[in-house]
């Protein structure tokens, strides 16, 4: 996979750039602010691009804002958002434009090697990686929502899988159970939400996040 | 002073006498003015008091009593360079009940009052010796050139050679040169004496005067910390989290590469991998705690609105418009609106919150109002401590809760912006 870096540590940056190549992929930029990330999007159109919340020069959130500028012209173009911490707002900003390619991570995941892996293939074929964290945010302030409520809390593990972007087989995987039992739960979170069932996993998703984050 | 000024050399003592004169002079034209204010307010607002009207009265009242005690302020500096700053706190009432409140809580107005009823009777009781003094003296100086002019048969025996004879008269002349002196010394402390006595009522105090200091080194203090708090920040962003992520991933490497391996080394280095992210969370939760990251990025508004959606009630937030301030004071808010609404979901039973803020010139207000069940402790950890965040800034939280409720926490927050 061609990738583009922004990052503008120089040890996450180089730590990154390890993993990624160690892994088998191509980093064919790796840049340290918003304005280069542009310019190599641009040039490279790479086949994702990972990206630092915070960067130079304002150290606020001006990777966010660069990678929805790039999204805003480039519709379809990946985005891994990396962060030190997560808000559930930035997600929602990530997840407005209802296309799947995007990812929000804390950087803390990138370690746990497997699952980072998946999360940028995932993010790459137009899938969502969305972090732990935001989908325990995302269930917090759902907390007094009937659908979640008549939940089991089978369901709910499931639900918050999905939530994170998983597969049907990841799920299968995660939780060790039967691909039919997964999909099982799967329908009856629908119905008990009262989502519209869908084949494809990354539309089932999205209108899972949409639904968490009204 | 007609005798010191008439000395060819004029001394800084001779100005400083004919400017001394000319204050204890000028007291009484605004002494006269000041003197029917005391008397028509005392009716007028005794009167008034009785009706609706009571609140305005006494706020023209004071406001015209302000304007007399600046002209009195400036004249102490312009005539006696006796600068007196004025103890004025700007009022912030929205309403004119509200405003006169405040007016009548303030010593300044009293002590305004106190000076303009004096003022008359203060200005006679120093202007008539000086003057008389003075008077004397210049007419015994100039004896010679005028004292033939009004003979006196009546004078008695001891004064009659000073009077009527040409070398008595100059002796009065020499007694009235050596009297210049002592008078004009009389004439400046006496006029030193009531700028100084207008200074103590007009000016700020000691007490005022230590507590805007302490006000202005509290500011300062505090927004010290504040710079310091988001530094902290930064630096754990840019430092530790940052280094012990980049371990993390160097072990995640070192974690593959020894898949092949024997699976103990692979396990101590999963177990070193989780052990950094257990730091990491740590550090996230502490990080949170001094500084949310989201307000630097951000802004209060928008970081309110992030809490509000976070929250499992539903939350109005009205913040529009907010400005950018302080960045103490937008903190102080901020957890001042996350403390109240954890409290309301935790505690109240609550299902729904509004949170208003309004920022005016000085001041920043913040409500959060539940509709809970009440009961809320306010001495309780979480509120205490807000209470004493909302105090090193200078303002105030209010907490009422009554049983069964609404709960309604209310902060009040002055910022320098």
């Amino acid at each position: 996979m061609r990738i583009v870096i922004a990052e503008d540590l120089l040890l996450l940056r180089d730590g990154l750039i390890r993993i990624l190549t160690d892994t088998g992929h191509t980093v064919v930029a790796a840049v340290d602010n918003a304005t280069d990330l542009r310019t190599a999007v641009a040039e490279h159109r790479p086949d994702l691009s990972i990206v630092d919340v915070r960067l130079p020069p304002g150290f606020r959130d001006e990777g966010l804002r660069a990678a929805l500028a790039i999204r805003a012209e480039t519709p379809d173009a990946p985005v891994l958002i990396l962060s030190q911490y997560v808000e559930r707002a930035y997600a929602a900003d990530l997840l407005a434009d209802g296309r799947g390619a995007v990812g929000y991570l804390l950087k803390d995941r990138v370690t746990s090697l497997d699952d980072f892996l998946d999360a940028i293939e995932r993010v790459a074929a137009g899938g969502t990686a969305m972090d732990p964290e935001v989908v325990s945010q995302l269930f917090a302030r759902n907390s007094r929502n009937r659908g979640l409520a008549a939940l089991t809390p089978r369901e709910r593990e499931v639900l918050g899988l999905m939530a994170q972007g998983l597969s049907n087989s990841a799920i299968c995987a995660a939780l060790v159970l039967a691909p039919v039992s997964v999909e099982k739960h799967i329908s009856n979170i629908l119905a008990k939400l009262d989502l519209p069932p869908a084949d494809d996993t990354h539309r089932r998703v999205r209108a899972v996040l949409a639904y968490l984050n009204q | 002073m007609g005798a010191v000024t008439s000395a060819p050399p004029r001394t800084p003592w001779a100005g400083r006498t004919v400017r001394s004169l000319g204050y204890l002079a000028s007291a009484v034209p605004v002494g006269i003015p000041a003197f029917a204010w005391f008397v028509a307010s005392v009716v007028l607002v005794g009167l008034l008091s009785l009706s609706r009207l009571g609140p305005h009265a006494f706020l023209a009242s004071a406001t015209a009593a302000r304007a007399l005690a600046g002209v009195e302020r400036r004249r102490a500096d312009r005539l006696l360079r006796h600068p007196v700053a004025s103890p004025y706190v700007p009022l912030t009432a929205p309403n004119v009940t509200g405003r006169a409140r405040q007016l009548a809580g303030s010593p300044a107005t009293w002590r305004d009052a106190a000076w303009l009823a004096l003022l008359f009777p203060l200005s006679l009781v120093c202007l008539l010796p000086a003057l008389a003094c003075t008077l004397v003296t210049l007419g015994l100086v100039t004896a010679p050139a005028w004292l033939w002019a009004v003979p006196n048969p009546n004078a008695p025996w001891f004064v009659a050679p000073l009077v009527s004879t040409w070398p008595g008269r100059c002796v009065a002349s020499l007694v009235g040169v050596a009297l210049a002196v002592p008078v004009a010394y009389l004439v400046v402390r006496v006029a030193d004496g009531q700028v100084r006595f207008a200074g103590w009522l007009l000016g700020i105090g000691a007490q005022q005067a230590l507590a805007q200091r302490l006000v202005e080194t509290r500011v300062r203090v505090v927004d010290a910390q504040a710079a310091e708090l988001r530094r902290i920040e930064r630096d754990l962003h840019d430092g530790a989290q940052a280094r012990i992520v980049a371990a993390g991933m160097t072990l995640a490497l070192a974690e593959r590469k020894l898949r092949a391996g024997p699976p103990t080394a692979a396990d101590d280095v999963r177990l070193a991998r989780r052990q950094l992210d257990d730091a990491l969370a740590e550090l996230r939760r502490l990080v949170r705690g001094i500084h949310p990251p989201i307000l630097t990025d951000r802004g209060l508004a928008e970081a309110l609105s992030a809490l509000a959606a976070d929250s499992p009630l539903a939350v109005d937030v009205h913040a529009a418009g907010t400005p950018q301030l302080p960045a103490a004071v937008e903190s102080a808010a901020y957890f001042v609106v996350a403390e109240a609404l954890t409290n309301a979901a935790k505690h109240a039973d609550a299902t729904s919150c509004r949170i208003d803020i309004h920022a005016e010139p000085g001041l920043l207000t913040v409500r959060v109002r539940d509709d809970g069940r009440g009961g809320a402790d306010p001495a309780g950890a979480g509120l205490d401590g807000l209470r004493r965040r909302a105090e090193a800034l200078g303002g105030t939280l209010t907490v009422t809760s009554p049983a069964g409720g609404p709960t309604v926490v209310l902060a009040e927050l002055p910022c320098a912006s």
